[in-house]
């Protein structure tokens, strides 16, 4: 469930932004998540995370904290 | 000797004067009032100015809260009230965000506020005791940003709201500081004397030492100081002439959906128009039909305000054209429309006819466009990129006379810097010292205005301009238009130089390859327009019933998605999915107007006799290609005219094949091939022609695999180093006969990588000499280019390359750096290698880019870019390709008809050209290109194009006129010459 919410639903609006989201697991009350795109070197990412946070808490009822893994390009990494 | 290394740490004086500079930033605002009554609502635009709310109710905003969403957009309310202290002063509304915001004020636009501006000036509401302000608000800013590019790093999704405050300024020391941003640019810019430099951080820290930072006093007396010191000093002389002209660069498509870029035009338009009611002298060009569409449609009160700067000859539609598209990969039809839906809406809403062309941004410009430039009422051609982008050589002019493939010539600037400044001293200066005609070319543009997403022009930039003359170092600035520019620049003059050919960009080559599915698309649908129009001709004889505005609607959404960064595949994954969604659906409505029967007879809309063997589904066909049963078979089809498949015997006689176990023995009627398990041929020995093509001991048809990885612009390029580092395709299923009949045989193999896997079909006729290969790639590689090779034993220094409008020939010698930096070019339906009396063609359904090495050819099949889409070109893929060895050179062997064939297939309509129509373009060797209703409803259009390089006369049996490319009549006749690769249009009476 949280899984398709965050590909169907989230992704999407993400991608709208030059960014990228994949899910990954979800363990107990731990989504972790891989950022790419715009989002590997956004500087307020955890701005985002929270409010991915607080839409799963609004649509699906459940507290859940999000892990980032951002994975840069090589580009821009530095 | 001992040596020292002398840290300095004290602060310089220059350091001192900057930074004081600085602390008078602090200073603007003499009184701020904040606004509290605020609400937001969140948004998602789902379509052009339709929204879905999906972030909850109505909520309020207060200073510290996080606003906006990923793709989000804001609609925000504030009531203010004007504290009596303000009234009837000049009053700003101050709002500092990442954002980018419309902004009406008791139901007027008022501006815009965005990452460049942070006020609007409320002169207009002086008046009033409250302001209802209406915020649509969007927060997609461009990935870079020339000036502050430190300021990305906090432009996220989610914004801290600032507050929003009503101000009074101070006006003095707002303009001290701009006096300080054109000075400490010059004092800090190498482009100007040093001794300029020293002087003027001398006298500056002078001004500054007459200001008190804590009160403003002396603020006065510092601009004073500057006006005596630095503006009446004369002594240190520049020397220029540059014309100014503001403008914004506006991506229909980026970084940001296109139903996006509606909002991002309609902001940049209203704080162009309101920077007019404070500077008379600005004047502001802009460009895309398109963008003027959408602003008439969602925004007529500020369109109709445009109209009436438009009128005054201070906001000037530049361009011509209906988007800027690429001007590479569209095809002569698809330019030629892009003139004429453009001017027709420039005809219609504006009266008049642009004579320019305004394309900053796209990446090259094909041979194809003087021709098509001229006959659109263009005499003038703009485009900025091969001056700053070329990665090899100097582009050598900026104000020139471009010739194209035909002789063709336009008058054409290459402004000698981007097309993105903000108008400082030191770009002015930097673009006068790179301009490279100054003793012949006169003055030399400089375009003004942030862009990619808009913005255009700021308050800041016109104050520059204002101050400019005071600067005696700087070049002779003319505040001016476009077309103006132009004219006065280019037209008539006798001493401009001469380019001959293509405009190429030695850069962002990858363009040509990158999203093969929507170049594919794009391809097919181009096609499927021109048979569409001549069925709807056919059918509808006096114009009766012709579903004009259907197919004028579905024909701008194929010119929209040809847009510099739709089309060449640099873009985020969701306008990849709002191009593909296009284009399906207008392949739907095409397919409605065709309107083919199972039962009728097929419709050759070529004006020539096919010989190309055609694909024809059928549910028992033996054969599967693009994942359609069906099968192979000769047609008789005379042109223009209903044409029939012929059967076949079934006989496989004709077919030998063995193996030594390495590599697979074929022969047929024509050829005696020898090929490796993975497809690519060993020997392929012509029977006929008593030769070998194939090049010993290297590839041919050959698929490889390169490392690819451009870096930072990598939807865009490809480096010449991507040959370095090749990866090993695995044979899984070697190369061996799967199926065939009496005139096809199909021998099939699968390449496997870790992630991908590579089916080839190859496909021998029994008496037709090409040789199909179909590609089916599931692809799920990063940072690779797959290339199929061809090293022909063909002696010959060009490639001949169709470019949709004829061919060019190009080199693959590397003797000089101009062709060694076109080691990838564009090439459109086929390339051809010839020598005397023979040559190998490789025609193509969707593919551009092709790699030049010296004696082999590659054609860029696929490439796995994750910037600005991760995703780019990753899953299923199905694409063909036709080897055709032939006799005599491209031209006898009729390889571009062959092309044609190959491109656009017979639909079952049951149609036929009326005679003697009919018997006039098949005796022509002219090719039909188009054939429709005229724009006014009032006659039919034919277009014609020479594509062979030869000289000609066409006669009708009647009187037709001869047009232009906007449909206006030329001259009237029967009897018309033409020149090599001209492209002719007539229009004759309905019925």
């Amino acid at each position: 469930m949280v899984r398709s919410y965050i590909v169907d639903k989230l992704a999407p609006r993400i991608q709208g932004d030059g960014g990228w989201v994949e899910f990954i697991s979800m363990e107990g009350s731990e989504i972790t998540l891989v950022f790419r795109g715009e989002c590997s070197k956004c500087a307020i990412l955890d701005r985002c995370t929270d409010w991915i946070a607080q839409k799963i808490k609004n649509d699906l009822g459940l507290e859940v904290r999000i892990k980032a893994v951002r994975r840069k390009p090589f580009f821009w990494d530095s | 000797m001992a040596h020292v290394k002398v840290v300095r740490r004290s602060m310089r004086p220059e350091e001192w004067t900057l930074l004081r500079f600085s602390w008078l930033k602090r200073g603007i605002y003499a009184d701020m009032e904040e606004i509290t009554e605020i609400t937001i609502r969140d948004a998602r635009q789902i379509s052009e100015n339709e929204y879905e709310f999906t972030d909850g109710p109505e909520r309020p905003l207060r200073r510290g809260d996080l606003y906006f969403t990923p793709d989000g957009t804001a609609f925000i309310r504030m009531k203010a009230h004007i504290p009596e202290r303000m009234k009837g002063k000049n009053l700003c509304l101050q709002l500092k965000t990442a954002a980018e915001m419309i902004v009406r004020i008791n139901g007027r636009y008022a501006g815009g506020i965005d990452p460049n501006r942070e006020r609007i000036p409320l002169d207009f509401y002086k008046d009033c005791d409250e302001l209802d302000i209406e915020i649509e608000a969007y927060n997609r800013s461009k990935p870079d940003d020339e000036r502050n590019p430190e300021s990305l790093n906090i432009r996220g999704c989610r914004q801290v709201f600032n507050g929003a405050f009503l101000c009074l300024t101070r006006d003095n020391l707002q303009s001290l500081i701009y006096d300080c941003v054109l000075l400490t640019d010059i004092a800090q810019s190498e482009y100007f004397d040093e001794n300029l430099r020293s002087f003027l951080f001398i006298e500056l820290s002078h001004a500054l030492d007459l200001v008190d930072f804590d009160n403003w006093e002396g603020v006065d007396a510092a601009a004073e100081y500057i006006r005596r010191h630095i503006y009446e000093n004369t002594d240190y002389k520049g020397s220029g002439n540059v014309a100014l002209v503001g403008h914004s660069h506006l991506d229909i498509a980026y970084y940001w959906r296109r139903i996006h870029a509606v909002q991002k035009n309609a902001r940049t338009i209203l704080i162009q128009l309101r920077l007019m009611d404070r500077y008379p002298e600005f004047r502001y060009t802009h460009t895309q039909a398109y963008t003027y569409e959408t602003l008439e449609k969602y925004y007529p009160e500020i369109f109709e305000e445009l109209k009436q700067k438009v009128a005054e000859g201070r906001f000037e539609p530049v361009g011509a054209m209906y988007v800027e598209p690429d001007c590479n990969v569209p095809s002569a039809e698809s330019l030629i429309r892009q003139f004429l839906y453009g001017q027709l809406f420039f005809r219609r809403a504006f009266g008049r006819t642009i004579d320019n062309a305004w394309l900053p941004d796209v990446f090259g410009n094909s041979s194809i466009m003087p021709q098509i430039l001229k006959k659109s009422c263009v005499d003038y051609f703009v485009s900025n990129k091969m001056s700053t982008w070329n990665d090899t050589n100097r582009f050598p002019h900026n104000n020139f006379i471009w010739k194209g493939l035909d002789g063709s010539t336009v008058y054409a600037c290459v402004p000698p810097t981007h097309f993105i400044t903000w108008n400082m001293p030191s770009q002015i200066q930097e673009n006068w010292e790179a301009y490279q005609d100054k003793d012949s070319g006169g003055a030399t543009l400089s375009m003004y205005g942030y862009g990619d997403g808009g913005s255009g022009v700021t308050e800041e930039m016109m104050e520059m301009i204002r101050r400019f003359p005071h600067v005696s170092a700087m070049p002779k600035c003319e505040v001016t238009g476009g077309a103006d520019f132009l004219h006065k620049n280019l037209g008539n003059n006798p001493n401009l130089a001469v380019w001959d050919g293509e405009l190429y960009l030695e850069m962002h080559r990858g363009t040509f390859t990158t999203k093969s599915d929507i170049k594919k698309a794009n391809r097919l649908l181009e096609f499927m327009f021109r048979d569409a129009e001549i069925a709807c001709a056919l059918r509808h004889p006096d114009g009766t019933g012709y579903p004009a505005d259907e197919i004028r609607s579905a024909y701008k959404k194929l010119l929209l998605n040809q847009f510099h960064d739709i089309l060449p595949g640099s873009h985020i994954h969701p306008v990849y999915e709002d191009a593909m969604a296009d284009y399906r659906q207008i392949e739907k409505t095409l397919n409605g107007i065709l309107g083919e029967k199972a039962d009728s007879p097929y419709f050759n809309s070529l004006n020539f006799s096919r010989s190309v063997p055609v694909f024809y589904p059928s549910p028992e066909g033996t054969f599967e290609r693009h994942g359609v049963r069906g099968s192979f078979a000769h047609v008789d089809a005379q042109g223009l005219a209903a044409g029939r498949v012929m059967d076949s015997d079934d006989s496989t006689s004709w077919l030998t094949v063995s193996s030594d176990g390495k590599t697979l023995r074929i022969t047929t009627p024509l050829y005696r091939a020898e090929l490796h398990p993975d497809g690519s041929f060993v020997s392929l020995y012509d029977e006929k022609l008593h030769r070998q093509w194939v090049r010993e001991g290297h590839g041919f048809n050959k698929v490889h695999l390169y490392g690819d990885y451009p870096g930072m612009y990598d939807a865009w390029d490809i480096l010449p180093n991507y040959r370095d580092v090749e990866y090993p395709f695995i044979v899984s299923s070697p190369l061996s006969l799967s199926v065939m009949d009496g005139l096809c045989a199909e021998f099939e193999t699968t390449l496997q990588t870790e992630l991908s896997s590579w089916k080839m079909r190859i496909r021998f006729f029994r008496d037709f000499p090409g040789i199909e290969i179909e590609h089916i790639a599931d692809w799920h590689e990063k940072h690779r280019l797959c290339k199929v090779n061809f090293a022909p034993d063909v002696l010959t220094r060009e490639v001949v390359c169709d470019t949709s409008a004829g061919f060019i020939r190009r080199e693959w010698t590397k003797n000089t750096s101009w062709q060694t930096a076109r080691f990838e070019v564009c090439h459109h339906k086929w390339f051809d290698l010839s020598e005397t009396g023979a040559g190998l063609a490789v025609i193509n359904e969707g593919k551009y880019g092709l790699g030049l090495e010296e004696e082999e050819v590659s054609l860029s099949l696929l490439r796995a870019t994750i910037r600005p889409d991760i995703e780019s070109d990753m899953g299923h893929h199905d694409f063909c390709v036709m080897i055709v060895p032939h006799e005599g050179d491209a031209v006898s062997a009729g390889i571009n008809r062959k092309s044609l064939e190959y491109n656009i297939p017979m639909h079952r309509t049951g149609l036929s050209f009326p005679e003697p129509l009919r018997s006039v373009l098949c005796s022509s060797s002219l090719v039909l290109q188009s054939f429709k209703l005229s724009e006014d409803g009032r006659s039919f259009i034919l277009r014609l194009c020479e594509q062979d390089g030869r000289r000609g006369q066409i006669v009708f049996p009647f009187r037709v006129k001869l047009l232009n490319m906007l449909e206006d009549s030329v001259a009237e006749g029967n009897a018309f010459p033409f020149r090599p690769f001209e492209i002719l249009t007539f229009g004759m009476p309905l019925s």
